[in-house]
């Protein structure tokens, strides 16, 4: 009886387990300079999750932490021209590749600064365009491998992943990369949002993954001429989103379309809005953040904490 | 995956791996004992599954590359799209070669030119947001077709830009 596939010494010569323990390491090895890796997630898409990872990573760049940001939204990248360093290119070595610096000397990597011109989509090469997509998944998987692995992050304290909206995401990001420090998960006040939303939770907790917390958008809307928060949707649903799933509730953000235009200058709203109601929302929510990641002391004042209102801000 | 030599009940040893070509990968095997050589070719998909992985058929002969993955896989262009596809992904012609090493592609940002007041005005500005205000403001003018930067200009992409 001719021998089976165990009988037979080593696996046919291309050694794809030392191959695949060797990316292993290389991650591991960049990953061990950077304390925490918090992933920003949201179950469904257009509720404001890269504004929020830009500004609040520049929240907490601005409080004194080395901190990066990984575009993880392959397809539909935005880091880079919400922090102006789109036009810079990052210089590959042979060590890595250098991410680019910007706002707060924050270190920044999207797959916008890899693609030579603006209406370039993210298309693998396959034998077939049927089946660049079938593969797309794979190869998002390895392409943000490499992002994390060879991109030369340095020492941070926290490196920001903004991951593309979908409850997937969160199962791929965790098998990609096993020490993520936890998700913090961004919904908006509407029960079309939290419905999605839940299933993300539940996710997360199911494979085991800290939840950092929640995080409310477009909770109201702040007037600059009356100076008052107006309702948009029903008030207080995400402090009870974060009561039924046990965790931090990192506070509500108000519509304020400055925010939107801040995101196409490409300047940070919280670098240059520090004192209006959304900037020290970002600034509050930042310490409770850092707090929670071991970066930071809590904040003695009321503001940031899991009783903060935005109604009751002004 | 392996290869057993049936008349010698031995298994084959990788002897060569080159591709992808057309869309296949090649390695040939032999039998240590009778010298008995077969050849083994992958399909499309098995190929992709392959490139997905971020593995090399036949083993490394030197470490993998920064990005390799993501430059020799992403098509640079919907024309290139359109063409046959199934080159080889980590050609050494990288579709990036000539993009990475430079760190500012857009000579016309550093044509403009501040008036003394304005570049006062932009000094001013904390030196950890500076560079991607002037950038901002830089861009605004050029949009507007202006060469020179000056309060009023300032003043306007403030307001436009949500400063």
């Amino acid at each position: 009886m001719p021998k089976t596939y165990k009988d037979l010494a080593g696996d046919g010569g291309s050694n794809i387990v030392g191959q695949v323990t060797e990316q292993l390491a290389r991650l591991r090895a960049r990953m061990q300079d950077i304390r925490n890796k918090v992933a920003v997630v949201s179950g469904k898409g257009g509720v404001g999750k890269s504004a929020i990872t830009v500004n609040l990573a520049t929240a907490v760049a601005m409080q004194g932490a080395a901190v990066g940001i990984l575009d993880a939204d392959l397809n539909g990248p935005s880091i880079a021209k919400m922090t102006g360093v789109r036009g810079q290119w990052p210089v590959i070595t042979a060590e890595g590749v250098q991410p680019v610096r910007g706002p707060a000397e924050m270190r920044i990597m999207s797959m916008d600064l890899l693609l030579p011109h603006d209406e370039t989509p993210v298309t693998w090469r396959a034998t077939t365009p049927t089946d660049a997509y079938v593969w797309r998944s794979s190869m998002e998987g390895t392409a943000l491998r490499e992002f994390l692995s060879d991109t030369i992050w340095g020492a941070l304290d926290c490196l920001f992943l903004d991951l593309p909206p979908g409850t997937d995401r969160i199962a791929a990001l965790a098998d990609i990369l096993p020490g993520l420090t936890g998700i913090i998960l961004v919904t908006i006040p509407s029960e079309v949002s939290h419905l999605v939303v839940r299933k993300s939770l539940a996710l997360a907790r199911n494979l085991k993954i800290p939840m950092l917390g929640l995080i409310e958008n477009m909770t109201g809307y702040d007037c600059q001429y009356c100076q008052t928060v107006g309702e948009l949707f029903r008030p207080g649903q995400g402090p009870r989103l974060a009561r039924d799933f046990g965790i931090r509730f990192l506070g509500e953000l108000p519509f304020d379309p400055r925010l939107a235009r801040s995101g196409d200058s490409g300047i940070p709203f919280v670098a240059i809005h520090q004192e209006t109601m959304t900037g020290r929302m970002f600034q509050a929510m930042a310490r409770e953040l850092s707090v929670a990641i071991g970066l930071g002391q809590r904040n003695t004042q009321k503001e940031g904490s899991d009783e903060i209102s935005l109604f009751k801000l002004r | 995956m392996k290869f057993l030599c049936l008349s010698c009940d031995e298994g084959m040893k990788l002897e060569t791996a080159s591709g992808p070509h057309d869309g296949s990968l090649e390695a040939t095997f032999v039998c240590p004992r009778c010298r008995y050589r077969v050849a083994m070719l992958t399909n499309p998909w098995e190929t992709q599954l392959v490139q997905t992985l971020g593995v090399k058929v036949g083993g490394r002969t030197a470490p993998a590359s920064p990005y390799e993955q993501v430059l020799g896989s992403l098509l640079q262009s919907e024309s290139e799209g359109q063409g046959s596809g199934g080159d080889e992904p980590t050609s050494p012609a990288c579709p990036f070669a000539d993009m990475l090493g430079q760190t500012e592609p857009t000579a016309s940002l550093s044509s403009v030119l501040w008036t003394d007041a304005a570049r006062v005005r932009i000094e001013r500005i904390p030196s950890f947001i500076r560079p991607m205000v002037q950038r901002a403001i830089e861009r605004y003018a050029l949009e507007l077709g202006h060469q020179l930067i000056t309060d009023g200009i300032m003043d306007e992409a403030r307001s436009k830009l949500g400063m």
